[in-house]
């Protein structure tokens, strides 16, 4: 355990990155509010943070698939919105939740054709998806509104054991996430994919046998199974489909990655990395509203803490 | 007879009751123009929030940076709480227009404990569950500027949006005659308030031949605004009248025919310092709907009034008429930026403060 916790703050080469950094920012974050504010620390409160960093804790990880082989998805809003305009549909849920995942999985499918098979670079062909899908949401539903499936409410808002719904979405969330990156050999290719790309020698991973286009599709594909994920928690919460409510949730769930050590040009990345970069946002945004700062320097406040956090964890910093 | 006798007496009671309540609800001034619904009367009882001061109240902003209205709605909520000495604290929490932050800005309040909420709902479904667990708290939600499909709420102020755009529409229908060519200026796709501003137009087009030759989003900018009236312009200048769907898409349009040196047609607005001083200078056709962003003062003072016991309806409607360009012209402070809305509680030291030129 120890040795893990040093991993995260080696300057040594490592493909986790200085996830340490984030992890000292949660605890003094958490000291912090505890000490400051007499509410943070309140049962009720901490399962409401819970409940609050959820959603973006899902879309980053589903982004940082795509970040570790180099690329950047940014339709990941764009899914959110569309599926919880899917599930505000009428029909019955048997139907609605795995159209919204077999949508979502072949908006990821087309991403990851169009990048691999058309070289087009990610942030074109993935901002292109962000518009079409945009458009068709407003199709479907123009202006916030319609039923969510209540097993859905149910699943997000409910409590199970005497905790919150939300901690088990992050527990099965995180576990998978767990599983295909380390505990497979597609998760092993995704980061020989990535450091190849990161040092300049693109063809390094296929000149290892590595099937790289093929990886890269299925990065694409996870990384929208992912956001769909988070539009069906985003849809249980706030019991509407919306065609905004994933409005800029691509750059927070990029900005969580690289808080957590993730490296945008790819090959360093890790889960707990980006699950903590996650948990920072949402106790920034929770602590802020708890200490009372207006809103009128809330958001200044923000961009610079993430400046001063992710300029902590240069690439350089940690030997690479 | 005697059965007769006691339900008379019974119901004379439970009348006398009534009228009385209605009578006290009637007594809380909320903001000039605020009238108590006449469709739907449900009085929330006196005493039902009574609690001891000082107070800490809560306010869900649906997004104070949007643009300069949605900025003096939380300066005019921060001015009348300043002026009530009962008020120890209140905390504005920004849900930037993001329906996922206004559930968790709730949750904040309610996890710290104020004593009431006011609530601009970003879209009508997006606060529903939040303030339904408020209320189970027991803690009074004020709801203005924005409907929500819930009624768990305990008192709202609503101005129609569908009011708003039927005022201009009325007023644009009458300037451009049946057979008119019109232009709509429409605010944020999607967004509630410019569907329902829209909804009243169309009402006031029932029954006429006017056509829409043109239809664009202005995002309610001004850029924005002066970009699609440029383009509208170029494409086709033949125009009877300009429906606008307000902010600051009015002054932007007006510039462009300027530009062009084409005579302004008829073209509808909204109450801000820089739209009534253009329009009192020029001397265009126009009319003013009002919004006035006072409804931030109004909902400090819902919330106080639960907080003292008081009885209020739970629905206000906030309709008024239009503004002509004499009444607009009184209201205009050449001393003041354009960014005024109109009409403002602001006092006058804080209206130098912040617009001072």
């Amino acid at each position: 355990m120890i040795a893990f916790l040093r991993s995260g703050f080696s300057t040594r080469r490592s493909r986790n990155g200085l996830w340490g950094v984030p992890l000292v920012i949660v605890v003094l974050l958490v000291a912090v509010l505890t000490l400051a504010t007499e509410q943070f620390a309140t049962r009720e409160n901490l399962f409401n943070l819970v409940a609050q960093a959820m959603p973006l804790l899902i879309a980053a990880i589903g982004q940082l698939f795509v970040i570790i082989v180099g690329g950047l998805d940014l339709s990941v809003g764009s899914v959110i919105s569309f599926s919880t305009a899917i599930l505000s549909l009428d029909a019955p849920a048997v139907v609605l939740i795995p159209a919204v995942f077999v949508l979502a999985g072949l908006v990821g499918l087309i991403n990851g054709l169009v990048i691999t098979r058309l070289n087009v670079h990610p942030i074109i062909a993935t901002l292109a998806m962000q518009y079409i899908l945009l458009g068709i949401t407003r199709i479907l539903r123009p202006v916030s509104g319609g039923d969510i499936p209540q097993i859905i409410i149910s699943a997000v808002q409910g409590s199970f054991l005497g905790l919150p719904m939300p901690v088990f979405w992050g527990v099965i969330a995180i576990g998978l996430a767990a599983k295909l990156l380390y505990g497979t050999r597609f998760g092993l290719h995704l980061f020989g994919i990535g450091g190849g790309v990161a040092a300049g020698m693109e063809d390094a991973a296929r000149n290892f046998g590595i099937r790289v286009d093929r990886n890269i599709v299925l990065a694409y594909v996870a990384c929208s199974l992912f956001a769909a994920l988070a539009g069906v928690f985003l849809a249980g919460r706030i019991v509407s489909g919306d065609p905004n409510v994933g409005l800029l949730f691509e750059l927070d769930a990029i900005t969580a990655a690289a808080i957590g050590g993730t490296q945008l040009s790819g090959g360093v990345g890790s889960l707990h990395g980006t699950v903590l970069g996650a948990v920072i946002l949402a106790l920034l945004a929770n602590g802020m509203n708890m200490a009372n700062i207006s809103p009128f320097v809330q958001t200044a406040i923000k961009g610079g803490l993430l400046l001063a956090i992710v300029g902590l964890q240069s690439r350089k910093k940690m030997g690479l | 007879m005697r059965s007769n006798f006691l339900k008379g007496v019974l119901t004379g009671l439970v009348l006398s009751t009534a009228l009385s309540g209605a009578a006290m609800a009637e007594e809380v001034f909320l903001m000039d123009g605020v009238t108590p619904s006449t469709t739907d009367t449900t009085v929330v009882p006196a005493g039902a929030f009574a609690k001891e001061g000082p107070w800490v109240i809560g306010m869900s902003h649906f997004g104070v940076n949007a643009n300069t209205w949605t900025v003096q709605v939380a300066h005019e909520t921060e001015a009348a709480a300043a002026k009530d000495s009962r008020i120890e604290k209140l905390i504005i929490l920004d849900a930037a227009f993001d329906q996922e932050k206004q559930v968790a800005d709730i949750e904040d309040l309610i996890a710290q404990g104020v004593d009431a909420i006011i609530v601009q709902p970003v879209t009508s479904t997006s606060a529903n569950a939040s303030i339904e667990k408020a209320v189970a708290a027991g803690i009074p939600v004020i709801l203005h500027t924005g409907r929500i499909e819930s009624d768990a709420f305990t008192t709202e102020i609503q101005g129609g949006a569908e009011h708003f755009g039927k005022v201009m529409g009325d007023w644009l229908v009458e300037q451009v005659g049946n057979d008119g060519k019109i232009w709509v200026l429409r605010g944020l796709a999607g967004h509630p308030e410019d569907t329902n501003r829209y909804n009243g137009l169309m009402q006031s087009l029932e029954g006429t031949n006017i056509q829409i030759v043109a239809e664009q989003n202005g995002d309610w900018q001004y850029d924005t605004g002066k970009k699609v009236c440029e383009t509208l312009y170029l494409a086709d200048p033949n125009v009877d009248g300009i429906w606008s769907s307000g902010a600051d898409m009015t002054r932007a349009c007006v510039d462009v025919f300027k530009a062009f040196g084409a005579p302004i047609p008829p073209i509808s607005g909204e109450g801000n310092n820089g739209f009534f001083g253009q329009w009192t200078t020029e001397g265009y056709e126009s009319i003013s709907a009002e919004y006035s962003p006072s409804q931030g003062a109004a909902g400090v003072r819902a919330a106080v009034a639960l907080l003292e016991g008081k009885e209020l309806f739970k629905h206000y409607d906030y309709n008024p008429a239009g503004w002509d360009r004499d009444r607009a012209a009184a209201a205009y402070r050449a001393d003041l930026s354009a960014n005024v809305w109109w009409p403002s509680e602001l006092p006058e030291e804080k209206l130098i403060e912040l617009y001072g030129n």
